[in-house]
């Protein structure tokens, strides 16, 4: 009986581990002391296209490895060249435009330029954006592949985007393939 | 001295029930977000949606500043509640806001909407703990959950013993429990 007794208390303690784990909610990321480095990291001047109001920089959720000290490469630099960036890591920082509705696996970051939009993307279940993150800057880090689409493509990758996060498409505003990148993420800092 | 004779099956019973009651709130919360996440590609389980029909009037060409206080005006919206602003397209202009609302306006006609995100109170953090997405500590619990399922399923197995055991009706069950997920794994494995 006595060990009965012993396991009841065991199990209950970790239910008691749970509740106060579950009170600190979804929405902070893992704590990382990789936070900091993404933030000092984070000096792009915010473009005129693009304009977070001014972000704390001493204050960040942290997603996946977070981010480390490395130069921070422009979007619409990757833009203009993508291929040039194949395979190559980089850190990019921009306002967060979009998430993944459904899974939260994906951030979409505004670029220097109207229109200029960098995806960053994780898989399933290893970083989870809320949609809270929308209108927030952030620093992102992750591998990019970049890939030539036939305007077929690009148009179903475009509708695709677009139910994704809820806004509306016309195939015709597609006129032409696209090489198109996403940063295969490994982690991120996003600043209130 | 005789040697004190462990009981199992009623050591059984006893973990078995008080497992049982310790793991019947998180088994009851899984469930309930297994049910909803398994039907994601239908409904959003996290967030709901709702878009309001807004115009604005005419704003001001090229000065995206200009355009967001525009916006921020013609809505009464708090200033302060501005996150930040980003020139989608050529016409589409968002302004981000608190609380994950948007206002999405085609600067031509100065008709747009108004977005709102709301979290599903309850079942977005239910979710976040079944898919793990607050990591860290969670992850730990979540094992020492696991854990207690199986110990629960063993006990619950072995508990009684005779033609309603295991060696009885209990081996039909659990043939007719098995089956199932194997006939699935059988016709993934030919159909592929």
């Amino acid at each position: 009986m006595f060990r009965i007794q012993i396991l009841s208390a065991l199990t209950f303690a970790s239910l008691t581990v749970a509740a106060s784990a579950c009170d600190k909610g979804p929405q902070t990321g893992t704590p990382d002391p990789a936070a900091k480095a993404g933030e000092t990291n984070a000096k792009t001047p915010a473009a005129e296209a693009a304009t977070p109001t001014s972000a704390s920089a001493e204050k960040g959720d942290v997603y996946g490895a977070g981010v480390s000290e490395m130069p921070t490469v422009a979007i619409s630099e990757i833009i203009a060249d993508p291929e040039a960036f194949d395979g190559k890591t980089v850190q990019v920082e921009g306002m967060v435009t979009d998430v993944c509705a459904k899974r939260g696996c994906w951030i979409e970051m505004a670029g220097q330029a109207p229109g200029e939009k960098a995806r960053f993307k994780v898989n399933d279940g290893e970083m989870v954006f809320p949609m809270s993150a929308k209108g927030k800057s952030a620093v992102a880090q992750g591998k990019i592949v970049a890939q030539k689409l036939s305007l077929e493509d690009t148009r179903a990758m475009e509708e695709h985007y677009a139910k994704e996060s809820g806004r509306e498409f016309d195939p015709e505003t597609i006129t032409e393939g696209k090489t198109v990148f996403r940063i295969e993420g490994t982690g991120a800092v996003i600043r209130d | 001295m005789a040697e004190r004779k462990i009981r199992w099956r009623k050591l059984f019973r006893s973990l078995h029930r008080d497992i049982g009651y310790a793991v019947a709130a998180l088994t009851l919360a899984y469930s309930i977000s297994g049910i909803a996440v398994n039907h994601i590609e239908d409904w959003n389980p996290n967030y709901t949606f709702a878009n309001t029909k807004i115009d604005v009037g005419g704003l001001p060409v090229g000065d995206y500043q200009a355009m967001q206080e525009h916006v921020v005006q013609a809505l009464k919206l708090n200033p302060k509640a501005v996150k930040g602003h980003f020139m989608e397209t050529e016409t589409l202009f968002r302004v981000f806001l608190v609380n994950t609302e948007e206002v999405s306006v085609d600067i031509t006609t100065g008709k747009g909407l108004f977005k709102q995100v709301k979290t599903r109170t309850g079942l977005y953090e239910i979710n976040a703990l079944h898919l793990n997405s607050i990591k860290g500590i969670w992850t730990w619990v979540a094992d020492i959950f696991a854990l207690m399922l199986i110990i629960l399923v063993l006990t619950g197995v072995l508990m009684m013993k005779g033609k309603r055991g295991i060696t009885g009706r209990g081996k039909w069950f659990i043939a007719s429990g098995l089956a199932v997920p194997l006939v699935f794994i059988w016709y993934m494995v030919a159909g592929a």
